[in-house]
């Protein structure tokens, strides 16, 4: 059982290895990767996108679909997670309480709350203003600077996170008010489908966007609107998946 | 760089999703497999990302003053899209992996093994 794990890492390396022998040399110009489409999308995207950043319009205009199943995945992650029974109403077998952190150790003695360092609770509450406006830019420019939503929901999401670490998740917990929470975090595919159902009547194709250069302003509109979905909808499910994991 | 008749690049993707493989097949605790999945999938990431790179181009952002050659997009968004799958999933485990330890008391593999 020892050997044939190993065995089937050295297997796996070996067969790597023979496959990534006959990839051409990394940054080639010439490699099969740049012969397809992604040339066309750098040719022609900015004109029938708008946008400046590429990777954003391969996501939304390009991808759409793609992306709006992926928020889809992502929220249907969260449904599988809140519906599992809490942690600890289902602990029934022999009353053991540990915390999680026991969980890395084998037997791991029952560990008392670690109490956050003074220090890492100040930085983060001074920088937590500096994280937010970061990530608001990251969401606002994304179409025509590096970010975008799923950047700025990691970050807002990491922001929740070190939030909660350092306050305690109840103070963190009332960020987002519990009424909203059901809807917010659901933002993500409503705001995809609803920009796609605009799009649909505009244009006659499901997340369509209007292609005409008079139109510039209303694509910005829309595409800015799926944005802040994914960002909202994202970071308000990594926080809720985070405030689920409680043991 | 050619290091064993390959990229170093390409080695150094290849020893990573090695290594998270032994992880996931090797070790006992749940906690230690998923991580070693992570650890594949970050493999897998950065050879698809760094696939869309060319010598010298420009990040695939067309302002002023960038070009004529920019990096391919395509493989960014793909990966954008896998490592959402990939924290969708690790969501998903890591919540199963605490209903296992509620429930049984251990996330070792060897331990659980025969449990009712």
């Amino acid at each position: 059982m020892r050997w044939l794990g190993l065995a089937l890492v050295v297997v796996a390396a070996a067969t790597l290895m023979l496959g990534v022998a006959d990839l051409p040399p990394h940054g080639a110009h010439d490699a099969p990767v740049h012969t397809h489409v992604g040339a066309r999308y750098l040719e022609r995207g900015v004109a029938e996108t708008g946008m400046r950043n590429l990777v954003t319009a391969v996501l939304l205009v390009y991808r759409g679909f793609d992306t709006f199943l992926e928020v889809v995945v992502i929220f249907s992650a969260l449904v599988a997670v809140v519906a599992l029974p809490r942690g600890r109403a289902a602990r029934s077998r022999d009353g053991d309480d540990q915390p999680p952190a026991a969980l890395l150790t084998r037997e791991g003695p029952a560990q008392e709350r670690i109490s956050v360092s003074p220090v890492v609770a100040f930085v983060v509450q001074l920088l937590g203003p500096f994280i937010a406006v970061f990530a608001l830019a990251s969401l606002y420019r994304g179409h025509v600077s590096p970010g975008g939503g799923f950047q700025s929901a990691a970050i807002f999401g990491a922001l929740f996170i070190a939030l909660a670490l350092v306050q305690g998740r109840e103070r963190a917990a009332r960020l987002v008010p519990r009424g909203a929470r059901v809807w917010l975090q659901a933002l993500g595919p409503l705001s995809f489908a609803l920009i796609g159902g605009v799009g649909w009547v505009l244009t006659g194709a499901f997340l369509g966007y209007p292609a005409e250069a008079a139109a510039y302003a209303l694509r910005e509109a829309m595409v800015v609107a799926v944005e802040i979905g994914i960002a909202v909808g994202g970071a308000v499910i990594l926080a809720q998946l985070f405030m689920a994991m409680e043991g | 760089m050619v290091l064993f008749g390959v990229d170093v690049d390409y080695l150094a993707f290849v020893v990573l999703f090695c290594v998270g493989l032994y992880m996931l097949v090797r070790k006992s605790n749940l906690l230690k497999k998923l991580l070693g999945l992570n650890v594949m999938e970050t493999a897998v990431f950065a050879f698809l990302v760094t696939s869309g790179m060319i010598e010298g181009a420009d990040p695939p952002i067309r302002t002023a003053g960038t070009g004529p050659l920019f990096a391919n997009p395509i493989p960014h968004a793909m990966v954008l899209t896998g490592i959402v799958v990939a924290v969708s999933v690790t969501a998903v485990a890591l919540a199963l992996i605490v209903q296992i330890h509620a429930h049984y008391g251990t996330i070792e593999v060897d331990e659980l093994k025969g449990l009712p």
